[in-house]
């Protein structure tokens, strides 16, 4: 007689949660696959892996469907074999159905709208990865982000006073551009018709993106106000599958306008962060949201309609697509506002193909960007979003998503497309017409250069990198130092002590993480301030999971001028000095 | 009319679709025994759409094949799958036809349309089943259930178009249609051909999910190209 399979400990938790979690829904649309495959082609990874059959939908569906079927579902068990019911009994088994719900699936919900029978494959992928992470299974990206999210109450684990500092230079670098000295964004006013809430993203790589929504917030005369804790809107709940987290993430988001009595709350442009605030987390946090929600594009749309801001569309006369989000569209149902928006504040507004609910993915969605493991992958299956861009002939992809900047950026570099990506609220706020109190200034000795007296090493492997940052940093006063690979760096660090590297992550020689490490650890490079510079975001991690101070600035590749002066101005504290 | 023949058309039928009532009662209340999951999210989308629109939209979605790009785009094996299902539907028809309603019969066109359509359904059964067994796609996600279920269909809509004349003098058609649909009316409720039990449950879901968000009924722009 043949000894019956032993279950693991994890295997016997998995199958718990299962039961757990299972409902109506689900259960129909495990069921009700036919396995006619008309929804194969919906999948870019499919389209991108045209010789895989292991990237169909129902394919990866059936990794999860045969659980079901061999242990929920009776007419699974009569013969198990005849309808590929399969039980799993190890970790290694686990360690197979993770490569597949995490590495192989966006959760993109495009095959969803594609079947026939209307089987979502999306909700239950994220369903078995929530019952994986729940046995601690899962990229190690996923950990790092949810570790952060529980601990520190954002995916990025930015620090309160990083946070209220970055509003504050903020709300420095507004009060010059706005001609009024008085600005300031506010933090935990009461009683608000506004409370904004962002994403971590926007304060750690991207904080241009917090003033231009202050600064059309200040234009419309909004009463608005940010908290001062509980400000994340993203939740990596909707990613990780984890119920818990999801409902304890957006329940301290709700609760907080809660204390602050606002009366809607406004999400900055983020997809999944949206649909999980929006429209989920109610359901995960079992809280019924006293309070309106909305996305900013809503909110940017209604004010120039309503005109309590007007707008010049021809500051912005590049070619602009837009790129749906999969949470906003197929998800939300937004995908009519951002184009109304679009074409009120550009003048050249091209639709990419296919587009609203059918578009597809930018393949950062789904958490992909913080699962290195599956970068190769992803930019393997970018090829379907890549060739969609580079048709419109844009030179701007415009999107609602923070998760689709950075995964349209690195798929826009890896297939050397030239175009930029930008968000809405950028677009807007450079076609807002300021009214400006122009404050004549008192005629004064010439302001020294912005950067006179700091000493700057610039280290990257591509040469024209160096000389473009190498004249920027020198046209601005600085002295440069140039480093080629990761030893000369550091050689070149300890024998001229400049006061900020802007780093480079892939470079030959020793690797920037090592660099990195070896230069916080060194007490002579102690005041040393570094500026990571990257076009690679996967390799973040070689930089942020070391257990070191981390970098004091970070910037995605491609940089502006503009950008890397902010920067670099900001982590030398240099921001306010010149009033800029 | 043998008593083999006579003992297939009625009792052994009635019996076997008593099981797959039952079957099929206890298969749903299973199904209604998993939570309803409640939302409680305030609708998204544009102000026009509705959970009851949406519903219908998903329900109608089957005949709707401008409305999924899956459909449109594969609109011969969308074709194939109209055939098909009709096919299936006559021969449904066909084995109440033959022991409640046999005069219907003696209508000779009725005969030939029932053949025509079970018989183009069987030549369309038998691309889906080359499909099946010769695109690699489609074979790493069939099981022996989906390969078999779709062989014997094929088969059993062969033996429609022959039984559909009710020709007792050559009783082998007819025996072997009726013996076939008995065997399906037992075997169903255990293999994919549910799934139209399962259509309207799971669309409604769908549709009550996407109408609350905005999704469904799906606004599409046509294509520039
Ligand atoms: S389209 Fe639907 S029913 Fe067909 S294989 Fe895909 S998930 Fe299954
Ligand atoms: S949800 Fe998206 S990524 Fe996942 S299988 Fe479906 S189409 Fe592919």
């Amino acid at each position: 007689m043949s000894k019956r399979k032993e279950q693991s400990h994890r295997v016997k938790v998995v199958l718990q949660r299962l039961r757990e979690k299972m409902n109506r829904q689900m259960a129909g649309s495990l069921v009700a696959c036919v396995h006619c495959g008309m929804c194969t082609d919906s999948c870019h990874y499919v389209l991108a892996n045209p010789d895989d059959p292991t990237y169909a939908p129902a394919y990866k569906a059936d990794k999860i469907r045969k659980l079901f079927k061999r242990h929920l579902d009776w007419t699974g068990r009569v013969f198990p074999w005849w309808v590929k019911a399969e039980g799993i009994y190890s970790d290694e088994d686990l360690e197979e159905l993770k490569d597949t719900v995490f590495g192989k699936c966006t959760n993109c919900r495009r095959c969803s709208l594609n079947c026939p029978m209307g089987v979502d494959m999306a909700t239950f992928n994220r369903m078995a990865r929530g019952l994986l992470v729940s046995v601690g299974i899962m990229p190690e990206g996923v950990a790092v982000v949810s570790k952060d999210q529980w601990e520190i109450g954002n995916q990025m684990g930015v620090l309160k006073e990083d946070y209220l500092e970055t509003l504050e230079w903020m709300s420095e670098e507004l009060r010059d551009e706005l001609g009024d000295p008085q600005f300031t964004i506010p933090v935990d006013r009461t009683d608000c018709e506004i409370v904004y809430a962002i994403n971590p993203r926007e304060v750690k790589y991207d904080p241009r993106t917090i003033a231009d929504a202050a600064k059309i917030f200040y234009l419309t005369g909004e009463n608005w106000t940010m908290p001062s804790d509980c400000w994340d809107m993203t939740n990596f709940g909707l990613f990780s599958g984890d119920d818990e987290l999801g409902g304890a993430v957006a329940r301290r988001l709700y609760e907080k306008v809660i204390e602050l009595r606002g009366k809607k709350l406004v999400m900055s442009e983020c997809g999944h962060g949206y649909r999980s605030t929006r429209c989920e987390a109610p359901n995960w946090a079992q809280f019924d949201v006293p309070f309106e929600m909305e996305s900013s594009v809503i909110t940017m749309l209604r004010y120039i309609s309503e005109g309590r801001i007007r707008v010049d569309k021809t500051r912005n006369t590049e070619p602009v697509t837009f790129h749906d989000s999969c949470n906003n569209a197929r998800s939300c149902g937004m995908f009519e506002e951002p184009r109304e928006l679009l074409k009120l504040v550009v003048t050249d507004f091209r639709e990419m193909y296919p587009n609203r609910a059918e578009n597809f993915c930018c393949t950062g969605g789904g958490g992909a960007m913080s699962m290195s493991e599956y970068t190769p992958r992803r930019l393997k299956s970018a090829r379907i979003k890549a060739e969609q861009l580079r048709a419109t002939g844009a030179k701007i992809v415009a999107t609602s998503c923070h998760n689709c900047v950075d995964g349209l950026t690195d798929l826009i570099r890896h297939y050397e497309l030239d175009m930029e990506v930008t968000q809405l609220v950028n677009l807007v706020a450079n076609a807002v017409i300021v009214e400006k109190k122009v404050a004549v200034p008192a005629a004064g000795p010439p302001k020294p250069a912005p950067l006179a007296g700091k000493t700057i090493l610039v280290a990257d492997d591509e040469p024209d990198q160096v000389a473009w940052l190498s004249t920027l940093f020198a046209d601005h006063g600085a002295k440069v130092v140039e480093a080629c690979d990761g030893d000369q760096a550091l050689e070149l660090a300890r024998t001229h002590k400049p006061d900020l590297l802007t780093l480079d992550l892939a470079m030959p020689g020793k690797s920037a993480g090592e660099v990195f490490e070896l230069i916080r650890r060194e007490p002579q490079l102690a005041d040393l301030k570094v500026c990571v510079i990257s076009g690679r975001p996967e390799l973040r991690k070689t930089i942020y999971d070391r257990s070191v101070k981390p970098p004091e600035g970070y910037l995605d590749k491609p940089v502006t001028e503009e950008r890397v002066l902010r920067s670099v101005r900001k982590v030398l504290e240099l921001a306010h000095d010149d009033g800029k | 009319m043998s008593d083999l023949l006579h003992f297939a058309e009625h009792r052994l039928q009635e019996m076997a679709l008593a099981f797959m009532f039952l079957v099929y009662t206890v298969r749903i209340i299973w199904l209604l025994r998993f939570r309803a999951a409640r939302e409680r999210q305030a609708p998204t989308g544009a102000p026009d759409t509705s959970v009851s629109s949406a519903v219908l939209h998903s329900w109608a979605n089957i005949a709707m094949p401008w409305a999924m790009e899956s459909t449109r785009k594969k609109f011969f094996l969308y074709l194939q799958f109209v055939v098909f299902h009709l096919g299936v539907a006559a021969a449904i028809i066909l084995s109440f036809i033959i022991p409640y309603g046999p005069g219907l019969l003696e209508h000779r066109w009725v005969v030939r349309l029932i053949q025509g359509i079970t018989a183009a359904a069987c030549v369309v059964g038998v691309m889906r089943l080359a499909r099946r067994v010769a695109n690699p796609h489609m074979r790493a996600i069939s099981s022996p259930d989906d390969y078999f279920s779709l062989g014997l269909l094929v088969v059993w809509l062969f033996f429609a178009v022959l039984a559909a004349p009710n020709d007792t003098s050559r009783e082998g058609p007819l025996l072997a249609f009726f013996l076939l649909t008995a065997f399906f009316l037992v075997y169903v409720p255990f293999s994919k051909i549910s799934h139209y039990l399962y259509y309207p449950f799971t669309r409604y879901y769908l549709g009550k999910t996407l109408g609350h968000r905005g999704v469904y009924p799906v606004r599409r722009r046509p294509r520039a190209v």
